[in-house]
């Protein structure tokens, strides 16, 4: 056996101890994810804190920004909010402003979105023949941000556009 | 020292504690295994960062430990550690349901379960905070004293310690509470560590063996301590 000094105080813990370290570990870990989990049941969203990926939304979220959101349902969905969503068949969601919205009488919501930069709105973004995004499609609305926070670095290079 | 040379058990209870410094020959433990007795340093000196505060106070409070186990030949008694550990077990038990439960039903269904396991997390950790607090308070050794003819309880012996950030004094509680009558005495010393450790941070047992053991006979006689 390899007399290696740092493990000196590992060899020198009885079983107890030993197990003590792993649970201290197995602590830290579980206070996160219950403080994530926990937020996740406070504001029914399934991703209660997500980051801005692309410059879509300039000036106002720039790339880098965190969004608090919330996805309670007696919050209706009206124009002019901003929503992230998710796409079928996509994995990384999508951060952009309502523009239109059809309802009918039992609150059933049909929505188009556009990103603030963008030149065009988000049908090309949707699914193959898919023109309106629904409900079930939302992960939660921007309720804060953390822009007061941003150091304003020179602007970031500009990478190829996409969401 | 003679005393320092009870080397003879390795208490099978308190498995490895740390070893102390005198050249002795490792001549017991031929029973088990190579690897496990290569891995076991109970005969290695106790070699730590002087700078180091909660290391100096772990090697202290382990040979403090070691000294009352092996020159006395108490029991020890993993009660109260045992129950911290059971209070953490349960603890990260929660979690983990929490994260299975809301990987196996995605999240607008594992809402309920979320609520209850985040909710008796916490409590679990609240519970814990107030154990530490009162319930266990700096003590990291509780030892039993087994009574020879067998018929009075046993007589406890509590160690606590404690060590101030960036102080270099170092205090040591023991404390007596006699099986029979149920009575508490208790005695402490405050010494800078610096009377325990030389200068390449190794504990010199022949400093801090007598201090422990001047507590325990003052305590081990009948009368009152100041």
């Amino acid at each position: 056996m390899l007399s290696l000094d740092f493990l000196d105080d590992v060899r020198r813990m009885n079983k107890r101890q030993l197990y003590y370290q792993v649970l201290n570990f197995g602590m830290i870990v579980s206070s996160a994810l219950m403080i994530w989990k926990g937020l996740m049941v406070i504001t029914g969203s399934e991703s209660p804190i997500v980051v801005v990926l692309s410059g879509s939304m300039e000036p106002a979220f720039h790339r880098g920004d965190l969004l608090f959101l919330t996805n309670r349902v007696e919050d209706p969905i009206r124009v002019g909010e901003i929503v992230v969503f998710r796409i079928e068949g996509r994995e990384i969601p999508i951060v952009h402003r309502v523009l239109k919205i059809h309802e009918k009488q039992n609150g059933h919501i049909k929505f188009l979105t556009k990103g603030d930069n963008n030149a065009v709105d988000d049908r090309g973004l949707y699914k193959q023949g898919q023109h309106w995004l629904e409900k079930k499609d939302v992960v939660g609305r921007a309720r804060g941000s953390s822009v007061l926070l941003r150091n304003n670095s020179p602007h970031l290079p500009q990478f190829p556009r996409c969401c | 020292m003679a005393a320092a040379a009870a080397q003879g058990g390795r208490s099978g209870g308190s498995g490895g504690s740390s070893g102390t410094g005198g050249g002795s020959s490792c001549g017991t433990g031929i029973g088990r295994s190579g690897l496990l007795d290569k891995w076991k340093i109970d005969d290695k000196p106790v070699k730590i960062d002087k700078w180091d505060g909660s290391a100096v106070k772990n090697s202290l409070d382990d040979s403090a430990k070691k000294v009352l186990l092996e020159k006395y030949k108490y029991v020890e008694n993993f009660g109260l550690i045992d129950g911290r550990l059971t209070i953490c077990t349960i603890s990260c038990f929660f979690a983990i349901v929490a994260l299975i439960w809301d990987y196996m039903h995605p999240f607008p269904e594992s809402k309920p379960v979320l609520a209850l396991c985040v909710i008796s997390y916490f409590v679990m950790m609240g519970i814990l905070t107030i154990y530490t607090s009162y319930k266990e308070k700096s003590i990291f050794l509780v030892a039993h004293r087994k009574d020879p003819t067998g018929m009075d309880p046993d007589d406890i012996w509590q160690l606590s310690s404690s060590l101030k950030r960036f102080d270099d004094k170092y205090t040591l509680k023991l404390t007596f509470i006699s099986g029979r009558t149920k009575q508490q005495r208790e005695a402490e010393f405050t010494k800078s560590i610096a009377k325990f450790f030389d200068h390449s941070g190794t504990l010199v047992m022949d400093a801090y063996e007598p201090e422990i053991s001047r507590l325990h006979d003052s305590l081990a006689t009948e009368r009152k301590v100041k």
